[in-house]
Parts: structure tokens; sequence; C-alpha cells
């Protein structure tokens, strides 16, 4: 009721009023554990991210547990709410989720984390674990980000590491114990589960030197989990179906996990390896489902790069045959840059054609030898030929700028490739030249924590600077339309992904600022950001701008995420020589 | 092809939910039921539905219609029915039937009546607020700004207010009964009569709910009495016996 009061003083009011089709709502009476499942971020964002989905059909499927929903209130609810005095609840059933046995929360990406402390803030529970009492909810985290999960130790109780759907029932069963302390002890007992309370972390001078070591029995390295068979894995086919437009409004069918292309750059590449497939008769089983369970009027082929789906063709075809008459797009979201991607896509959107995306990340091909993208510019202009020629007039590149022992020639060459691409699309398109558009995106290199180019530096934000500089200057002409990252946005990226424990004081210090919602630009206010490095005595610079020396131990080495450090140190020697790095 | 129309219900459960969100909810519950919906041609087929006026956020509505076409002809019981089991808690269709002869393409562009009732709970009376409404009846011109926060324009509301009038409710407080000119051709809204009443400020409750639509066949000058009628109750006796 009296969420209902606030509810004309705010934008997008259907963000918190929940009732949305296969939601869940299951009988609290009898369950042992209640669990909320969070995202920090706004709804629309979080209910298009598929592991929560998956989560929460995990757990509400088991008798004896239950899950509901929160997510991160936009500004305007944050003030209502405040202003009333009310905290923060769950969507189902309007449970504070200080109420909740635990709360699990995903850490997507960096700038996500000043919305986990308003979060855990808004629900009135302590921000920093070890001010939590006995009648606090577990805080528990995991996602992508818990690969480096240092800067966030200090205000989580327990963080996963690795695939949630093979851990969950084993953290849930913990969460039941009655015992806040108990509950601890038994998580901590879970492989792939990281207390952080039970290590140590150490400092060896400035950025992220040093090491975390177990104060206790708990295992000194932390092993991801990992889904074995993905086709016997948990899938939601009862997605919920939100009445608001979200950022994917369609069935997420997840043909592939992991990935076999090399990118050294690519934490989700090394951290998700090896590569698991579905069986085609299992996806077109939970395709027909999931089509029938929620309604939807697109199907989209979820993966690192669908098109690496051994048996994509015959996925492609069997798809496009049983929906395409019924009016059921398919959609490819991730494409390899050549023209058999271009050629299934052209086959697999015949009900409606969705945009192509090409990522060539760098325009010379020893820049691409370098961050081990294996694509040749042959197949770049094969792959613009065949879209042409299939009736795509427009498309996206994506290019990355500051990657390591790049030069202004480099950049130079993206802003010269465009432009070739550019005349080449005019010739091949005749009379229809001018429905050429040629969406180049560009974004900053962030050093990420077990990829081969951990040891490297971001380029400094005015070097970032200087180089989107020669690309606006390149990049002129109506058929492109260029975008790119904040070199701001990219510096605290890559400080808080390279950061250690110290830097949770930083990430505190910007939130009482206040910052929240950081990732949406208009938001985003980096002198708050400057000024908690400040008064945490730390640098970002330290974190984000500096050379680590690969035999250096670092504030990750605890976290075994796949990539054995010795690889990862042999990739990094031969994309740049020994000692370079 | 055959066209279905539907009366259905907006209620409590679903009053946030917006005119956009509403069409996208019984579309994926239509694929849901799976009827043979007739699919547009071109680019990027979807299903033909078409509404009668949006209700505004935070409103709720027992007159609302929808109409949209099926590749094949199924029974109306049985097209609620199905479409029913298929839709979240908040919304109901409570009649379907077939249209008495091919619509033209604008199936409700001869709604031009709405009505409302407009629940009013907190610090407010009938006796103040009964002479308010009888002072705004006598005004010759009740200008309104309409575009948002940066007014661009002003609108004479006056002509689309057909009738008003205040009443105590049954559960507390205070009741607004009024009549107001709706479709495409301009209209009134509810909030802005409540807004000229000055009610709605403070810490008021107000509840919007749409208990009728009309079509008066006089799209220019106010109805007059007897000459509305029921947009849901169009078809006579000799249509409902073809129809079966």
């Amino acid at each position: 009721m009296e969420l209902e009061s606030l509810l004309p003083r705010v934008t997008k009011p259907a963000r918190y009023t929940n009732g949305e089709w296969n939601a869940a709502h299951k009988d609290p009476a009898g369950v042992r554990a209640r669990f909320a499942l969070v995202y920090p971020d706004a709804y629309e964002v979080g209910m298009s991210h598929l592991g929560l989905q998956v989560l929460y059909h995990v757990l509400n499927s088991h008798p004896d547990y239950l899950a509901e929903r929160s997510f991160a209130p936009w500004p305007d609810m944050e003030q209502q709410l405040r202003a009333r005095g009310l905290p923060l609840a769950s969507l189902e059933s309007r449970t504070p989720l200080r109420d909740f046995d635990a709360i699990g929360i995903t850490l997507p990406y960096e700038l996500t984390y000043s919305n986990v402390l308003n979060l855990l803030d808004l629900a009135g529970i302590p921000v920093r674990a070890a001010d939590r009492g006995p009648d606090d909810p577990l805080v528990i985290g995991g996602g992508p980000g818990a690969v480096n999960p240092e800067p966030m130790a200090d205000f989580f109780d327990a963080i996963l590491i690795g695939e949630g759907e093979e851990a969950i029932l084993e953290i849930a069963e913990a969460a039941a114990e009655d015992d806040r302390d108990a509950a601890l002890a038994r998580l901590g007992e879970i492989p792939g589960v990281y207390v952080p309370a039970n290590y140590q972390a150490a400092f060896a001078g400035a950025g992220p030197l040093g090491s975390v070591t177990p104060r206790n029995s708990a295992p000194a390295h932390i092993v991801r989990r990992l889904v074995t068979d993905l086709d016997q894995a948990p899938f939601p086919t009862h997605q919920i179906v939100p009445f608001l437009d979200t950022v994917h409004s369609r069935v997420t069918l997840e043909i592939m996990r992991g990935c076999t292309r090399g990118c050294r750059f690519c934490q989700a590449g090394a951290t998700y390896r090896p590569r698991r497939e579905r069986s085609v008769a299992t996806l077109l089983r939970q395709a027909e489902e999931a089509v029938a369970a929620t309604g939807y009027d697109e199907i989209s082929l979820l993966a690192f790069t669908s098109v690496d789906h051994r048996e994509i063709e015959e996925l492609a075809a069997e798809l496009v045959a049983r929906f395409g008459s019924r009016g059921i797009g398919i959609a490819l979201p991730s494409m390899r840059v050549d023209a058999f991607s271009v050629a299934l896509a052209n086959t697999i959107q015949q009900v409606r054609k969705s945009g192509l995306t090409f990522a060539p990340e760098a325009a010379t091909p020893r820049l691409r030898r370098v961050i081990g993208k294996p694509m040749t510019e042959d197949e770049l202009f094969a792959a613009a030929d065949a879209a042409f020629s299939s009736g795509w007039t427009r498309f996206k590149l994506y290019f990355m700028i500051g990657l390591p022992t790049e030069t202004d020639e480099d950049v130079a060459a993206i802003a010269d490739l465009v432009q070739r691409l550019v005349a080449f699309g005019r010739g091949a398109l005749g009379s229809r030249a001018g429905r050429l558009r040629i969406a180049v995106s560009i974004g900053a290199f962030v050093p990420k924590p077990h990829t081969p180019f951990q040891w490297v530096r971001q380029d400094s934000r005015d070097s970032l600077n200087h180089k989107q500089h020669i690309l606006q200057q390149g990049l002129r002409g109506r058929a492109i339309k260029l975008s790119w990252t904040d070199a701001d946005v990219s510096a605290l990226e890559a400080a808080i992904s390279r950061g250690d424990r110290r830097l949770g004081r930083a990430i505190e210090g910007a939130w009482r600022l206040g910052a929240t919602f950081d990732a949406w630009g208009e938001r985003f206010d980096f002198s708050r950001w400057e000024r908690a490095f400040r008064d945490a005595d730390l640098h970002l610079e330290d974190y984000a701008n500096r050379s680590l020396e690969v035999n250096d131990s670092l504030a990750w080495d605890h976290i075994s995420c796949g990539p054995e450090k010795d690889a990862l140190r042999a990739e990094a020697e031969q994309a740049l020589g020994r000692g370079e790095a | 092809m055959a066209q279905l129309i539907c009366r259905y219900r907006k209620g409590d459960r679903l009053r946030w939910i917006s005119h956009l969100d509403l069409k996208r909810t019984l579309e994926r519950a239509m694929r849901r039921a799976q009827l043979p919906l007739a699919l547009s041609e071109g680019h990027n087929p979807h299903p033909r539905i078409s509404f009668g006026p949006p209700l505004p956020l935070g409103a709720t509505g027992d007159a609302e219609v929808l109409a949209f076409y099926l590749s094949e002809a199924i029974d109306p019981g049985e097209v609620k029915d199905r479409l029913n089991q298929q839709l979240p808690s908040g919304i109901e269709i409570v009649e379907a039937w077939l249209p008495p002869r091919y619509k033209k393409k604008e199936t409700f562009g001869d709604i031009d009546v709405a009505e409302y009732q407009v629940g009013i709970r907190g610090d407010v009376r009938l006796t103040d607020v009964s002479p308010r409404v009888s002072e705004l009846l006598a005004q010759e011109e009740l200008v309104v700004e309409r575009g948002g926060q940066r007014p661009q324009r002003t609108v004479d509301i006056r002509p689309l207010i057909f009738s008003l009038a205040a009443e105590d409710a049954a559960e507390g407080g205070i009741q607004l009964r009024m009549r107001l000119r709706t479709g495409s051709h301009g209209g009134a809204r509810p909030q802005e009569v409540v807004a000229l009443l000055g009610l709605e400020d403070g810490d008021t409750t107000i509840c919007y709910h749409r208990t009728g639509l009309y079509a008066s066949a006089q799209p220019s000058a106010a109805p007059r009495k007897g000459a509305l009628h029921r947009w849901t109750r169009t078809r006579s006796n000799k249509e409902r016996r073809e129809e079966r």
C-alpha cells in the first residue's frame, strides 16, 4: 500500500509493480531458505540478464527454496524511499530485503559497484560485511565481476567464483542454517565460494601488487565452478516476460558457453573456457517451450560467437523452418567477421532483418596479431560484400583504441579502413549508395585480470583523448556515425577491474559522495571518484596505468579462473616480446 | 480473415502499465493462446491489433476495447476463454464478439466520449467541492496548458466537458463523475479537470477509473441527452442473431 502511493511520483512505475507473466509467487511456508536475487542496475537492464533468470528458475523449482527479485531503484524512487524511511523490498511479495535469508547480488561490470552499496544501504543492511550482525541476511556475490573479487571483498559475506547454476543449491543449503556463523562456515566449505573474511590481504606498495592468503584452514586457491554438461544444465524456458520494454525483449536461448578464439584482451573469453554446446535437439525443444511459455516473437541465439556452434547451420535451418511461418524471428547477436556469418544471418533473418555487427577491434594486421584477433581485411571486405548483396545497407563496427603497442598510425588506420569500406559500399550499392550507414563504435582497451594482457598498462586518459581526436578528424562523412566511450569511464573501469582490497575504500567513498548508476553517462561524475580515491589515499593511475611485471604477485592470484598464470605469461610474451609486458 | 472485438477490463494490478506496454502484453498473450493471428505484410510482420483510446497511466478501466484479426474464424467465446487463461492478473477480457459488418480501417474512430469516475480520498469534503464544480461549469472558457514541463500550447477544454458532478463516495472521500470528449479530434483529460478543481495537490489519493466509452455520432457538438450510445453495446438484437 505504501509503495502504491509512491508510484504516481516516479518515472516508469512499472519497474516496481511486478505481476509479470511467469514470475513466481511461492508460499514461504515450508521453505527452508529465502533468497532475494538482486541485479544492481535498473529493472529493464537486469531483466535482460539471463543469469538472473537461470538462478531464479533453479531456486524456485526446488521445494525447499524460494527466490524473489529486486533491482536498483531509479534515483527518483530512491529519493521517495529515503524520504519516507521505506526499506528496499523484493518485487514479488514486497518483503524487505533484510528479512530474506540471503541476498544474491550479480556483479555484472565495474560501473555497477556503487549501486551495490546503495542497494544494501537502502535495504537497511550494513554495507560492510564486518558490521553485520546475527540477524542480517547473508550477502553473496557472483557473476562476471567476481573473477577479481578483491575491490568488493569487504562488502560481501561470500562470493561465488564461476557459473552460478552449478553451485546455487549448495549455497542455498548453507543459507538454510539458522545460525549465521554456521551458515558462513558452511559457505566457506563449498568449492568455488570465496569468504573474504577468511583471507588476509597484504599489499606490496602502490597498485594491485600483493597477495591474499588464508587466515585459517581455508583453501589457498579458489577454483571457479564450471558447468561441465551444458546440454543437461538447467535452463529457464518459462522466462519472466516484463511489461516494460527491456534491453532484450525476446527469448534468450543460450546455445553455447565459452569461446575458442583467444583474443588476448578478452576476459570472458578466458574465464568461461572451455567451449560447451547445447545439442540441436535440446535447443529445439527449449525454443518450442520458451516460445509457448512467453509469447515472444523473437528468439536470440546467445553465445560469445553464435556462429562458432558446431551445428549452427542445422540449428538455424530447423529454427527457421519451425518458427518462420509463425512470424517468430531468429536473431544472431554475435558474428564472426566473414562472409559465412553474413550468409547465415541472411538465411536466419527471414522474418525480420536486424543490424549486422562486426568487431575487427584493430585496423592493422600487425596490431590484430598482437591482440590475437584472427581476422583479415579480405574477410572483412568479403563480409561487407555479402552484406551489401543480401540487401543490408547499414552495419556496426567495433574498434578499440589504447591497445598494447598501438601507435598513432594504427589509430589513423581505423579511419582509413572505415573510409575504404564506405567507398567500397558506395560502389557495391550503386543507386542505393545514399542509404549506406556505418556506425563506428570506439572502445578503450581495459586490462582485465586473468587475461594475457592483465599486466599491460592502460593508455593514459590524455593519450586516449588524443586518439579519439584523430578518429574524429578522420571519420567524417554522411555515411559514418561515430561513438566512443569516455576516457574517464574507461580509466575507472580499468582501476576497479585491476583493483585490490584497498580499492573498496574508494568505492565506498564515491558512493558516500553520491555515486550511483555510473554506467549511465548522464549520472557519471568523475570528480566524485577522483575525490574518493584521494580520500582513500590511493591513486587511480597506480591501478589503471601502471605496467606490472610478469613475475609480480597480483591481488587476484588466489582466484583460479581457467588459464594458468604460466599460460597467460607465455601468451603475453608471444604477443609483446619478452619483457615488454 | 476474421475481425474480432473485445471489451476488456484493466484493473488495479496493471494500472501502472503504459498503453504501449499493455499492447505488447496482449500480443504476447495472443501468441501464448496460440490464436491464429493474421500478420501484416512487409519487412516486419506484426499482428494487426487496434485499440480504443488509451487510458492515462495510473488509471483503471472497465469499458476498454480492442480489435484484432485472425486468419481463421474461431468462436468469440472460445477466444475470450483462451486469452483470459494467458493474461496476467489485472487484465481480463469481459466479452468478445464478431463485428456486425466489416469495419472500416479505423475500428474505433467513432468513439468520442469517455466517462470517468474519479475517487478522491484524503482531506477533501463534498461541501467544498460541489460549489467549485458549479463554478467551473459556469465558465465559458477553461484554458489549460499542454506539452509537459515547458508548456507549448494552450487548449480551451470547457467545450470538451460534457458533464461533471461530485458526490460522496461509498468507501470514504468523494467521487467525481464526468463525461469528456476523447479521440483523435482532441479531448479533455480527467487529470486536467481534477487540477482545475484544485484537488490534485496535498495528501489526497486519486484513483482514475474509466467506466464507459461512447460514440455520440455527433463529433462537433456536445452530445444531447439520448444521443450517446455506449460503444460496447452498439449491436442490435438483429445483429446479435446474425452473429449466431
